[in-house]
Parts: structure tokens; sequence; C-alpha cells
């Protein structure tokens, strides 16, 4: 056997030995549900097939969609463990479009936290088969979350705000419109009756539906409610705050260190997110750990702490984290745990082979 | 094999202008079997070979290398693929068919004036109305690539082949990115075109393809045809 079969033999060892169910997904798969839960940025990454109705069909992007969704079809919401190591399918720059991936999916496990280090370990497993340093950049979802809870600011500018955490030049753009919305003039506003009747006015004129789609009401609210975010300053203090927040980024004990400072001089209470971190640290051992504060998927069914772990020149061999929104997100109909990672097999081969 | 492979727009106005900016470069294409004939010739250029395709064809067929220079616009380049921009080199604009690629949204969307605010509608549009905001263009990859700069990610295209403009209306979907000269056909259909909507300014452009092969007798041919023609060297 060459070496490289010898690793691949042991990764597929890995994969069945974490204990839990081997999942095997069609390579064919519905095109929607992805485009529904990860929109079109990742729809542009799908291979997309038509059958003959028309309906559209994706090869296989990924694992976790389609095991979360027979997991909730089951019905059961028992604690459950999938394991997957196969081809997956995606249009890239470089690369052949179809390649490898493994990984493990933690569903309703009794304790989230627990789970989160059994997918750490499994990914380092992994990396170790391979030879590879383990270098974890992590980032932290409920961290953030927490605080822009905590900070004091207009209620309506959370989600704005929310909806940014994780891509750096939106978050930018934003935090720099706000900052230099401060000295804006405020003009007289017509009131919400004479809104309506304007924009549904303009609506007939140009023969759109007052229903189906955003209706007079909703225009004029956001209009009124945005004049009044406008006026409605998020302070000066708390732009500083999110921006000294979201620059913190380096060795893990000494970003946690700059967040309690931070959280201590703005009278926030990051305890418990701030602690869960620190119990993963002491199950990581020897590995390089960094923490991005800045740093998320831009999915909004990520929770807790998220994480990558990444080779040379900064190619990200395993990603994951916790994902507790997502199962609801997939149409659960209660809050159910959920954590996993997937690794990129062909980049793992390519840091040995480089 | 020296010779070089010219595209030129099969039809129309695109055409027209395309051979009339030749001619008065001293550079004479015909089309000596008539309008119905794919290929042409450029008199006093034996080396170049002259064919007519439809504009989309050439940005294909430059992007993947099988004609080695064209004339098109810089929009399809970008439409036809994502590394399409990077496959080919822009030599020259040939200063016709001015367009833009726009974001537009209905006039009567009063508090939708800039891309951030279309992000703030996309992001909660699912939860109010049990769908995504959809988005009506023909162009995928350009509203793809500028709507995940702009960190909007809440929406769903729907392909339109035609009369982009008048998708909001019909119900097919809620905003548009189409392409416009003047704005008045968007204007007429009651659309309004964001403040920073610009996505992309198109116009005819004499594009010499990356992926196609180029030894250096050929190579030499094109620098001095395109020198001829005052546009940059590859």
């Amino acid at each position: 056997m060459t070496n490289a079969a010898m690793r691949r033999a042991q990764l597929e060892a890995l994969v069945e030995a974490q204990g839990g169910c081997r999942a095997t997904p069609p390579l064919l798969l519905p095109a929607d549900p992805y485009f529904d839960l990860a929109g079109e940025e990742f729809g542009r990454r799908l291979l997309l097939t038509a059958d003959l109705t028309g309906a559209e069909h994706c090869l296989r992007p990924e694992f976790t969609l389609p095991i979360v969704r027979d997991y909730i079809a089951d019905g059961t919401r028992q604690p459950a463990a999938f394991t997957y190591l196969g081809p997956i399918f995606r249009q890239r720059e470089t690369g052949p479009a179809e390649f490898d991936q493994a990984g493990i999916e933690l569903l309703a496990q009794p304790d989230g936290e627990v789970a989160l280090d059994q997918v750490f370990t499994f990914a380092r497993a992994a990396l170790s088969i391979y030879g590879l340093p383990t270098h974890i950049r992590l980032g932290g979802v409920g961290l953030f979350e927490a605080l822009l809870v905590q900070a004091d600011m207009p209620a309506a500018w959370r989600p704005r705000i929310r909806h940014r955490f994780g891509h750096t030049e939106a978050m930018e753009r934003l935090l720099a419109r706000l900052e230099a919305a401060h000295d804006s003039p405020r003009q007289e506003q017509p009131t919400r009756d004479v809104l309506i009747e304007d924009v549904t006015a303009r609506m007939v004129s140009s023969g759109l539906s007052l229903s189906e789609g955003r209706t007079p009401e909703e225009i004029a609210d956001r209009y009124l409610e945005q004049q009044a975010l406008d006026a409605a300053h998020v302070p000066a203090q708390t732009l500083k705050l999110l921006r000294d927040y979201l620059a913190i980024s380096g060795d893990v004990l000494s970003a946690l260190r700059q967040i309690e400072a931070l959280a201590e001089s703005h009278k926030l209470m990051l305890g418990a997110p701030i602690r869960a971190i620190r119990r993963h640290l002491d199950k990581l051992g020897e590995a390089q750990v960094s923490f991005d504060a800045g740093f998320s998927p831009r999915l909004d069914y990520y929770t807790g702490i998220v994480f990558e772990m990444t080779g040379r020149n900064g190619a990200v061999l395993a990603s994951g984290g916790q994902y507790d929104r997502l199962l609801e997100r997939l149409g659960a109909t209660a809050p159910i745990a959920a954590s996993g990672c997937a690794l990129w097999v062909d980049r793992l081969e390519a840091e040995v082979s480089a | 094999m020296t010779g070089i492979t010219l595209a030129v727009p099969s039809k129309g106005r695109l055409e027209e202008l395309t051979r009339e900016w030749f001619a008065a470069r001293g550079l004479t294409i015909s089309r000596p079997g008539g309008a119905r004939s794919y290929l042409g010739v450029m008199e006093g250029e034996p080396d170049v070979t002259v064919r007519f395709f439809p504009a989309s064809e050439i940005a294909r067929e430059l992007i993947r290398g099988n004609i080695d220079i064209g004339v098109t616009g810089r929009d399809l380049i970008h439409e036809t693929s994502e590394t399409g921009p990077d496959s080919v080199h822009f030599a020259r604009s040939l200063e016709f068919g001015h367009a833009d690629v726009v974001i537009a949204v209905p006039e009567a969307w009063i508090d939708v004036t800039h891309l951030h605010d279309l992000a703030d509608v996309a992001s909660d549009f699912r939860s109010r109305h049990k769908r995504w905001l959809r988005i009506a263009t023909k162009y995928i990859t350009i509203t793809r690539q500028h709507f995940a700069r702009a960190g909007i990610a809440e929406y769903r295209i729907v392909e339109s082949l035609g009369a982009t403009e008048a998708a909001p209306a019909s119900g097919v979907a809620d905003i548009v990115v189409d392409i416009t000269s003047t704005g008045s056909t968007l204007a007429a259909n009651g659309l309004r075109v964001l403040d920073d909507g610009v996505m992309l300014k198109s116009e005819a452009n004499l594009i010499v393809s990356r992926t196609a092969d180029w030894p250096e007798g050929k190579k030499k041919k094109l620098n001095s045809l395109l020198t001829q023609l005052a546009a940059e060297p590859l």
C-alpha cells in the first residue's frame, strides 16, 4: 500500500470508530433545501441539473443537510451520532469539482460542550493521521451575541449588526455609517397614514400587488423606523466597544484576557461564554489555538463556538462548531443541540505531499 | 499555426457598429457569403479569420480559448463565468454599447435607497413573507458576486430571459438586476435604481483570450494588429 492509501485507510477506520451511524446520503439531492438554507451565495457552488418535470437537483455538495433532514424525518429526537466519508461536488475556482469530505454530526446530545469536545478530538485525530500539527482558529458566536444583547444601543440596531457578523467588510461599512450618522440633520417626517397612502398610490400606479410582496404598511413602517434609527444613535462608546471587540485576534489566552478587560470596563457579563471557551482549551492540550472575535460562518444557524483547523498558507483543513439553530431551520419543532465538523480530505493529503 | 481568429457579433446594431469601427481604422471586414454566412474576411489581412457569432457565444468562446480575439460586451465576460475577467485581456473599449448592470427596486419602496437598506429588507423578508426576496435577472453570476461582497445572502434569483423590468409588476420577483443605458425602461416600469446600485459599467470591448494558444509568431502578429487599433498589447 502507498502511504496515501494507508492514510486513507486510517481515515476510514477513524470515521468508522466514532460509535455512530455511517451515513451515506444519495449523490443526487433536491437543490431547493440548499437554496432555502444557505441562499444564493452557497447556491452558486452547486452542480445543478434538472429532471423532466423541471425540478432542480444538485450533486451532493456536503453531508450535513441530508443527514439532519433524515434525522428530523425519523422523528426520534434521541441522541444520535453520524459520520461520513465520501465524494461531494462543488464549483471551485481551482481543483476538481468532485472531492472527498469526511465528518461527524452529533445531534441532540445531552451535553453540547462534551459533544464539541468529541468533534475536536475527531478532527485532531484526522490531522494526526496526516502527520499535521493542529492550528485551531476559534470564533465565538455565543460570545458576540451575549455582548450584543448587553451593549447599549437602540434595540432595532441589534439584528442589523448581528446580521453582518462574520462579514468583515459589511460590518465595517455599517459601523462607519453609524459613526458618521452622528451629525446628520433631521427632517420633519410625514405621518404614517400619509406615507401609506403615498406608497399605495405608487404601487398601484406601477401595477404592483399590495399583498403578494412587501405591503404599503411594511414599507411605511420601515421608512419611519429607518428615520427613527438615523436619529436614534448608537452611542459612540458602544461603537468603540464593537470595534475594539471585533479587532481582537490572536493567541486564545491573551484574546480572552482582552475580552475580559473589555467586559470589565463596559460592565458586560460575558463570564459564561468565556468559561465555555476555556473549558475546551483544557482538552486541546498541545494544539496551537487562536481566537478571532470577528470570525463566524455567514450562516445564522451557528451558535456557541465555531472553529477552523488550518494548514500551511491558511488552507482550511477542518471546519465546524455548534449549530443549535440548524434543526429548527430545517423543520424540527423544538430546539435540538447539534455540533460537528467537516474535513477537506484532498487538502489534508495535499499538506502531506507538499 | 499563426492565423488569428477574430469573432465579431453576427447581427444587428452591434455588428454594424463593430464593422464600422474596424473600417474607420483601415480594416474592412466583409462577409462574402452574405448575412447568412458565419465566415468573414478582413481585407489585406490573410492571417485573420473572421467569424460571426452571437455576442454571448463570443464571451464564452473567448474564455474557453476557442477563439483568439473578439468584440463583445464587458458584462457578458463577467456574466459567463466567475473566472471570465481573468481569462481574457480587455485590449480596449470600442466606445459604443454603453450600458450599466444595475439593481432596481420598485419606486414605491421609499425606504430602500441603498444596498444596506436592501440587506435589511432581505434579512427579515423570509420571516415576514414566508419566502425569500426574489430578484429577477439574466445576470446570475454578476448578481451573486456583487451581493456576496455586499453581505446579502438571503435572496433567490429568478432567471429572466427577457422583459426583466416587468417582473415586479407581474409578481414573478420583488426587484430586478438589469442592464440599462438611460434607465428610462426601468423608470417606465416604476423601478428606481439604488443610489449605489450600479454593479458594472459595460461597453463593447476588443477582447483577447488569455486561454488561447499564443506561440511567439502568432502573438507578434496579434500585437501588431492591436497596435494598429490603438489597443493595449497582450
